[in-house]
């Protein structure tokens, strides 16, 4: 497969935790400049599929391919700054916002950096200078994706960016999303909302029991599943 | 009381003691008089302290007076603190040895300063007492520092991934949380090191002026015996918590909560 159309992959992944089996067999490619969905009932597997992306989890059996190359074979720091992921809640850390941006960074960051990221997060510059734990969840939140896209990731990660959120931040965010999709990144989107996946993802893949059982646009998913049970 | 080149336990000493359980008795009487419901608590410590001191009395006796089985004793000793320490320590991967690595790393290297640079002579009636110093001290810190490390991995698991994800080191990542763990382990002994002598006088120091030592001589061997304390606490503290970081390190610059 072309690694540089599809620059993650995972290939027959599976993965045990306390005895049970959360990944069988997960075979998947995501594609550059697109929102890929993970979608599913809670407990299908979708953050576990995630964090092996991140490698956060390191899988029994299969392999994560980033360009080609298993990240088993990559320095993890390096596969964490090209792999940007962001959780359900955001963690910030005690300071400024400009200081979580520059956090762990190695290469030397300029002020027009931080505006950029900043503004790619949707925050006007202003924020650099807010001090970090006095913000809301959504604000909080797009701090993190701001302190993310600071590192020039290939791929961005998010799980469930949105279910700690009130509606307008939700819908800022995914806005924010699809504007990101279009700058060449490529993103996985982890939901338990199918309505979700339709407003953000190109393609989204049905997660059941460890097993991607269904893969298609939003729409065709929603229609050949219409159990909210299975695809809520 | 008994020991070698001590005197033997006299018809008077048994009368002192009998004179100091009036104050026990005192103890029992306020707890009757407000309804504490501590009489039996009461009792049950004062038969246990009696029969354990007699008991650790009669065992450092046969150890000074048989050299070899100070070793076996010291051991013993540093065995029964890391099943203590180890079960504090419960919920981290090899918590006992861990436990067992700090207290005789801290211990061991705290009796070759003291013995091998001839602060103390090496013999058992030295030695016996001041690695029991050493082991229960080294305990408490492997307690406290594991188990406090232990919690902020487990409760700031998503704080720790956010920095790895974030691109840095897992040894970078929990340097605030193993900072933290080591400080708070350390701070009673810094406290009550700075303030001896202020607020309270240490057991030893009252036991040496009882014993009639000088006052000189009681605060120079206080000092000797604070120092090493707070040298191997902070041994025991560091190399707890660094063995502890890594048992929740994986391969692959992550961390792993053990599924339980």
């Amino acid at each position: 497969m072309d690694a540089d159309r599809f620059p993650l992959r995972v290939e027959s992944l599976s993965l045990a935790r306390g005895g049970r089996e959360v990944l069988r067999g997960i075979d998947a490619a995501f594609e550059r400049s697109r929102v890929t969905a993970l979608v599913g009932p809670s407990g299908a597997g979708k953050t576990s599929l995630l964090r092996c992306l991140d490698r956060l989890e390191d899988p029994d059996r299969g392999r994560v391919l980033l360009d080609g190359t298993d990240i088993r074979d990559l320095d993890p720091t390096y596969v964490r700054r090209t792999v940007a992921m962001i959780f359900q809640t955001p963690v910030l850390f005690p300071g400024g916002v400009e200081a979580n941006l520059r956090y762990g960074m190695v290469e030397a960051v300029a002020r027009g950096d931080v505006v950029e990221a900043l503004g790619a997060a949707g925050l006007p510059e202003s924020f650099a200078e807010r001090d970090a734990t006095a913000l809301s969840v959504g604000q909080a939140q797009r701090v993190a994706l701001a302190r993310a896209l600071i590192r020039k990731p290939e791929v961005l990660l998010l799980d469930e960016p949105t279910s700690a959120l009130d509606k307008d931040a939700a819908a800022k965010i995914e806005e924010t999303i699809r504007t990101l999709a279009s700058r060449d990144l490529t993103i996985v989107l982890v939901t338990h909302n199918l309505a979700q996946a339709r407003r953000v993802a190109d393609t989204a893949l049905l997660m059941v029991d460890g097993q991607i059982v269904d893969s298609g646009s939003p729409e065709q998913i929603e229609s050949a599943w219409p159990d909210p049970a299975v695809a809520p | 009381m008994a020991g070698p080149g001590g005197r033997s336990v006299t018809l008077h000493d048994a009368l002192e003691l009998a004179i100091v359980l009036v104050l026990v008795a005192v103890a029992v009487g306020v707890s009757l008089g407000f309804r504490l419901g501590l009489e039996s608590q009461l009792a049950v410590a004062v038969v246990r302290a009696l029969v354990q001191l007699a008991a650790v009395a009669a065992v450092i006796n046969f150890v000074l007076e048989h050299p070899p089985f100070a070793a076996l004793f010291i051991v013993v000793m540093a065995a029964a603190a890391a099943l203590t320490s180890g079960h504090r320590l419960k919920g981290i991967p090899s918590a006992a040895g861990i436990a067992l690595a700090a207290i005789s790393i801290a211990t061991a290297l705290a009796l070759g300063i003291l013995f091998g640079l001839g602060v103390f002579d090496f013999v058992p009636r030295f030695l016996v007492p001041i690695a029991g110093m050493l082991i229960g001290n080294s305990m408490n810190a492997t307690s406290v520092a594991g188990a406090l490390l232990r919690d902020e991995i487990e409760s700031k698991t998503l704080e720790i991934e956010t920095r790895l994800a974030l691109g840095v080191g897992v040894r970078e990542a929990l340097a605030v949380h193993v900072r933290k763990a080591v400080t708070t382990s350390l701070i009673p002994l810094i406290d009550s090191t700075k303030n001896v002598g202020l607020i309270l006088l240490p057991g030893g120091f009252v036991g040496m002026l009882l014993g009639g030592a000088s006052p000189a001589q009681a605060a120079q061997v206080q000092a000797i015996i604070l120092f090493m304390l707070l040298g191997a606490v902070a041994v025991a503290g560091m190399v707890t918590v660094v063995l502890v970081a890594r048992a929740y390190v994986a391969t692959g610059e992550r961390i792993v909560i053990p599924v339980r």
